[in-house]
């Protein structure tokens, strides 16, 4: 028998990766949430003069955006896209598509890494080089084959590559760092510079990353500190590029801006609890015993670990997904269904077998959930999607072992022929279901979410807006001046220019205008005066003596935009 | 463990069982619910009459609510009600004992669980041991470390679990909140288990096998998930113990067999022929709401067909749907959350409780893996393996096709597996941090673990007490429909001063004509000589006694003088005369009387 070439498998599981992330990636989804039309824009502003859409120059701290902070990365990143490909959809999701991809390579080689070698003794274990199936390719390849794949094909990654979500690219950065971090430990020292610079960045990319890195390196070099310790060269190396590279940022990062959106979504401000607490120990009239028992933040704890649990449910993962459409197709979970067994036997296999660095993979997954468990909205797959790739590794290994037993169990070889082909006929139908719901199905059902109908309207507003002075248009469906300037490609000096821009006590920061649009919640509020104005708002809210131009739906056909003049 | 203390051991469980069981039944959770309340008005209904309410001469299922109860444990209930009168303690009682009974079978059970291995012991340990090592899967080492310390330990595997377990399910959440109400599910658990301890037993004793049948015939009309899970349980049995069963004289299983059948036709009959008991199956399984379940399935069936999209149309067929839909609920009931931290609805758990302990969680885990990996020198033989998992594994099927999952009553029978599961765990944990040699202060640190555990053992578990006995009462007694006994005191001695008095019945009053039956204790002779209950879908009107009627009622179009109206603060928008009102101990208003001259 013919020893299976491990690369061709690889380079055609990346030929299928690239594939799924980029096939049509302009117009499914079926349009720009405003987080990734502020990329865009801000990626353009960058790229044409260097500075943000509202003029800090290589700012490397922040982006402001809506008042939310972003880290600034993904726009760093889109600025050659942009530049390549024009200011779109496609050139917008690239960085997340293509570091995608990266990540499903990076992975190959990450759980190479973590089966290849045991913690303390540099030899291969008997698990990396002993052979196996396919085709006597040695098992740790295999594994890190089969986890590669999974991750191709996984709805949840699937998903989240398809969009600018910067937590993507975090993902890649983090699946890098602790690949470089193995390979500097087991020969190739100099990677540690590498690996810290990765974690290093993917703090620069995404506000879960900012605690799930640090805790991840730390909790990695503490258990290798002996193999830290041989190659203490490179680890001087290692703490003098991390120090630089962090030091842009550091400042921020202990501001009370950074912690701002934290503040507003985390648990810990949760009244009810303290009421409710209070109330118990009334109940018990006050009795000493009873502050201890119904101290607030025993309750506070048990509330952290209800929304940590939250993540991890069979629902969530299996079935039916985040319940956020954007991150989700709410048809099949963050995994398959089929997986679900190969999960469980790869977990209780993984404490069983304890091969290689085996360990790595549920400790990070349990830490990947502590940052978003302390979010009120769980579970919640984008925030914890720095756990992947550990699930589908987990599910690899599940797989591997099923099928080896199943070579060792069942002799007759057609049985076994039946065995695989009707597995892999449920893995596919799986698929199929998936992936058909998400291009025939999810963009019509869903398109509302990724609020579809403002570039339809620009189109047209960019057609007749010569003949208005003024453009007014609701802010009814959220932040419709990223949108304008996105889709109008307006120069970035002229936005900043004539911008109107507005930043409240919390930090958000509402543009009400620039150029001749204008945005308001209610039109009727927009007191300037004018002698020709074109009005863009939703169904509801249309003037009773408007003459209505045009209307907008979405791709179920509901009306979501209507144009109209007074 | 000794065999000397056993027994003493086994006798200061029992005690915890029932001080948790039996104290202050009547009191607390602070008021029956309407299905407690319909099964010991109908238990006096046939203690008095030998019919039920609505002249059902000894029904063998109650149509009550038209939810079709089985009836037994109405009669369960009746030498209570006799011995006591018609009181919420009496209608509760054999819920308790059952759940005593249940703690003590546990023992037995579980202990004849861990026995069975005594006979194969032996020769399994040495197929072990010469089985060559797999060339395929290389042996773990850990395995062997643990269980040298747990010899080094002295714990012994066998001996522990039962008095632990035993233990366990005496202060378990999830037993306790069942056993203290009167729910049918808790008699079909203890059912199931004497079912199983008898089966087992009769593989050394057959006639015990007579036992069993019996006990899994009769439990058929406890509740309606053991026609589900009863069969099940038996079939495992029959599969894993095949060998040892077709060993006994056939006599028995023969016997056994007729006897079992003989007991269960009736119901088996009924269930199948009786049209409006098998509505109330289709009521609550996920199959009966298919408009909103399938709506989006249909449009995009009708999509598929207008773009000829021939995979979409396979690929959207509606079986997948329900497929869905039934997985979800069978794994709902895996959710740590459901299980550790919130429980379903308020009725099924303590206030802010799950229906575990929270310091259980980690055992739970240790307990599966152990079990699972454990070699059968310890105990854990491939039969003992099959058989908890298995029973562990089927007990969510009956609920996961109902439309409300997860459901702590209708998987009441995953009992007693998780406290196999747990205290296997905590065995398995002792034995490894006892072997822990380091010191911190010069203590050991298994000393240092060991406080620290018992403290928050002692935490979790005095929350518990307090939240169930104290804080329940206070946050839940609208979900137990509170208020009804004032009323009715208040109302009978003056209702003939009245023309009519008119109770309502939509929500939060649902079925409220039960209510005033049972706490009136009105003469089921004279209930069922005035026709009886005439309907039992809430929101239709007609059932009446006295001067009593109970239905929807608006106070401007009610005609007449002199009438009372009894409604809920949704039932008076405004400020009328109230001559009376019963507020929940929150304060919120849960019960008015309102004058209408």
């Amino acid at each position: 028998m013919n020893v299976t070439k491990p690369k061709i498998i690889l380079v055609v599981i990346i030929i299928i990766a690239a594939f799924l992330r980029f096939y049509q990636l302009g117009n499914n989804p079926s349009s720009l949430t405003w987080d990734e039309a502020a990329w865009g824009y801000n990626a353009y502003s960058l790229g044409i003069d260097g500075k943000d859409e509202f003029g800090r120059f290589l700012p490397l701290d922040y982006l402001e955006s809506f008042g939310d902070f972003k880290p600034p990365l993904y726009a760093y990143l889109d600025i050659i896209p942009i530049k390549i490909f024009g200011l779109n959809e496609f050139a917008t999701r690239f960085p997340s598509a293509f570091f995608g991809v990266l990540t499903v390579l990076v992975t190959y080689f990450l759980v190479r890494r973590i089966f290849s070698f045991s913690r303390n003794s540099p030899p291969r274990s008997r698990f990396a080089t002993s052979r196996g199936w396919p085709n006597g390719l040695p098992r740790g390849e295999s594994v890190a084959l089969l986890s590669a794949f999974l991750l191709v094909i996984s709805p949840w990654h699937i998903n989240l590559s398809r969009a600018a979500f910067e937590a993507n690219v975090a993902s890649f950065f983090i699946v890098a760092g602790v690949w470089l971090f193995l390979a500097a430990i087991q020969n190739k020292k100099w990677l540690l510079l590498l690996s810290v610079s990765s974690f290093v960045l993917s703090i620069y990319t995404f506000n879960t990353a900012r605690i799930v890195s640090p805790i991840l390196f730390i909790l990695l070099s503490l258990i290798f500190w002996k193999a830290l310790w041989r190659i203490k060269y490179q680890v001087v190396g290692a703490t003098i590029v991390g120090i630089v590279l962090i030091l842009p940022i550091a400042r921020f990062l202990v501001s009370p801006q950074a912690s701002l959106r934290f503040k507003e979504v985390n648990i810990f401000s949760d009244i009810e609890v303290i009421e409710r607490t209070n109330q118990e120990i009334e109940n018990d009239k006050n009795i000493m015993w009873s502050r201890i028992l119904h101290n607030r933040r025993f309750a506070y704890a048990v509330e952290y670990i209800k929304h940590y649990l939250d993540n991890v449910s069979p629902s969530f993962l299996f079935l039916k997904g985040d319940g956020n459409p954007k991150f989700s197709t709410q048809d099949v979970g963050q995994m398959y269904l089929w997986e679900l067994p190969f999960f469980i036997g790869g977990i209780l296999l993984l404490f069983r077998r304890r091969e290689g660095n085996w360990w790595i993979v549920p400790l990070w997954l349990l830490i990947g959930i502590v940052p978003a468990a302390t979010a009120r909205e769980t579970p919640h797959a984008l925030r914890i999607e720095t756990t992947l790739p550990t699930f589908q590794i987990i599910v690899a290994y599940g797989i591997y072992q099923a099928v080896s037993s199943i070579k060792y169990y069942v002799l007759s070889k057609n049985k076994r022929y039946v065995i695989l082909s009707s597995f892999i006929l449920l893995l596919f139908v799986n698929f199929l279901y998936y992936i058909h719901g998400y291009y025939a199905h999810y963009p019509r059902e869903y398109s509302g979410e990724w609020q579809y109908g403002y570039k339809e309207s620009i189109e047209y507003v960019k057609m007749v807006q010569d003949k208005y002075d003024q453009i007014r248009i609701t802010s009814a469906m959220g932040r419709p001046y990223v949108y304008y300037a996105f889709f109008t490609k307006t120069f970035p000096e002229s936005f900043r220019k004539t911008a109107i821009v507005k930043r409240d006590a919390f930090g958000f920061v509402t543009v009400s205008g620039f150029l001749k649009y204008r945005f308001a919640d209610n039109l009727n509020f927009i007191k300037e005066k004018t002698k020709k104005a074109l009005y863009i708002d939703i169904p509801g809210r249309v003037h009773p003596k408007g003459d209505i131009l045009k209307r907008f739906y979405l791709l179920n056909g509901a009306e979501v935009l209507v144009a109209y003049r007074l | 463990m000794k065999r000397k203390i056993v027994y003493p051991v086994l006798f200061v469980i029992i005690v915890i069982a029932s001080v948790l069981r039996l104290w202050k039944l009547g009191d607390v959770p602070i008021s029956p619910n309407w299905d407690e309340v319909a099964l010991g008005y109908n238990a006096y209904s046939i203690m008095q009459t030998g019919r039920d309410e609505y002249g059902e001469f000894l029904p063998i299922i109650l149509r009550s609510f038209d939810d079709y109860k089985p009836a037994l444990y109405a009669y369960f209930a009746i030498p209570f009600i006799k011995l006591f009168g018609l009181t919420v303690f009496a209608v509760r009682l054999p819920s308790a004992i059952f759940g005593i009974l249940t703690v003590l079978a546990t023992y037995f059970l579980v202990k004849e669980i861990f026995g069975i291995n005594h006979k194969f012991k032996i020769t399994n340990s040495k197929q072990i041991q010469n089985s060559p090592p797999k060339a395929d899967q290389p042996l773990a080492k850990n395995d062997q470390n643990s269980k040298c310390a747990l010899e080094n330990g002295k714990w012994k595997m066998e001996n522990t679990i039962p008095l632990l377990s035993t233990f366990l399910l005496a202060i378990f959440p999830w037993h306790v909140q069942f056993s203290r109400i009167a729910f049918e599910s808790n008699v079909g658990l203890a059912f199931n288990i004497f079912a199983v301890l008898f089966f087992l037993w009769g593989l050394r004793r057959p006639w015990l096998l007579l036992l069993s049948a019996l006990t899994m015939g009769i439990n058929l009309y406890v509740y309606q998930s053991e026609k589900v899970f009863t069969p099940l349980l038996l079939l495992t049995l029959i599969i894993i113990f095949r060998k040892s069963l077709f060993l006994l004289p056939k006599k028995y299983i023969v016997m056994a067999g007729a006897l079992g059948l003989i007991i269960s036709l009736p119901i088996i009959h009924y269930t199948f022929t009786n049209r409006e008991a098998l509505s109330r199956a289709q009521d609550v399984s996920i199959l009966a709401n298919t408009t909103p379940l399938l709506e989006e399935n249909v449009q995009r069936l009708v999509r598929d067909k207008e773009k000829q999209d021939y995979l979409g149309l396979i690929l959207d067929n509606r079986r997948v749907t329900y497929l869905k839909n039934i997985a979800s609920g069978y794994l709902s009931h895996f959710d740590l959350n459901w299980l550790f931290i919130k429980g379903d609805i308020a009725r099924h758990h303590a206030p802010n409780m799950g229906i575990l302990y929270l310091w259980e969680l980690p055992f739970l885990m240790i307990g599966i893996y152990k079990l699972l990996f454990g070699s059968s020198v310890d105990g854990f033989t491939k039969k003992i393996k099959a058989f908890i998992f298995i029973w562990f594994l089927i007990a969510p099927i009956p609920a996961s096709v109902t439309s409300d999952v997860p459901h702590a009553v209708r998987t009441l029978n995953f009992l007693p597996t998780f406290q196999i599961f747990i205290s296997i765990g905590l065995i398995t944990a002792i034995g490894l941090v006892s072997s822990i040699k380091y010191q911190v202060l010069s203590i050991r640190i298994k000393y240092i673990s060991f406080v620290f555990f018992f403290f928050f053992f002692a935490f979790n578990f005095s929350y518990y007490v307090n939240q169930y006995f104290v804080q329940q009462n206070y946050f839940h007694a609208q979900y137990w429909q509170y208020g009804y006994k004032e009323i009715v005191e208040y109302l009978m001695p003056i209702h003939n001063k009245y023309n009519k008095i008119i109770v309502s019945n939509t929500q939060p009053l649902d079925q409220s004509y039960i209510f005033f039956l049972f706490y009136s204790k009105y003469d089921p002779v004279k209930y069922l000589a005035t026709g009886g209950t005439r309907s039992g879908i809430q929101e239709e009107d007609g059932n009446k006694f006295l001067n009593f009627e109970f239905r929807k009622f608006n106070y401007y179009e009610e005609k007449g003088h002199n009438i009372l109206l009894v409604g809920s603060g949704s039932d008076f928008k405004e400020i009328f005369k109230t001559i009376k009102r019963v507020d929940y101990p929150n304060g919120e208003v849960a019960i008015r009387v309102v004058e209408k001259d």
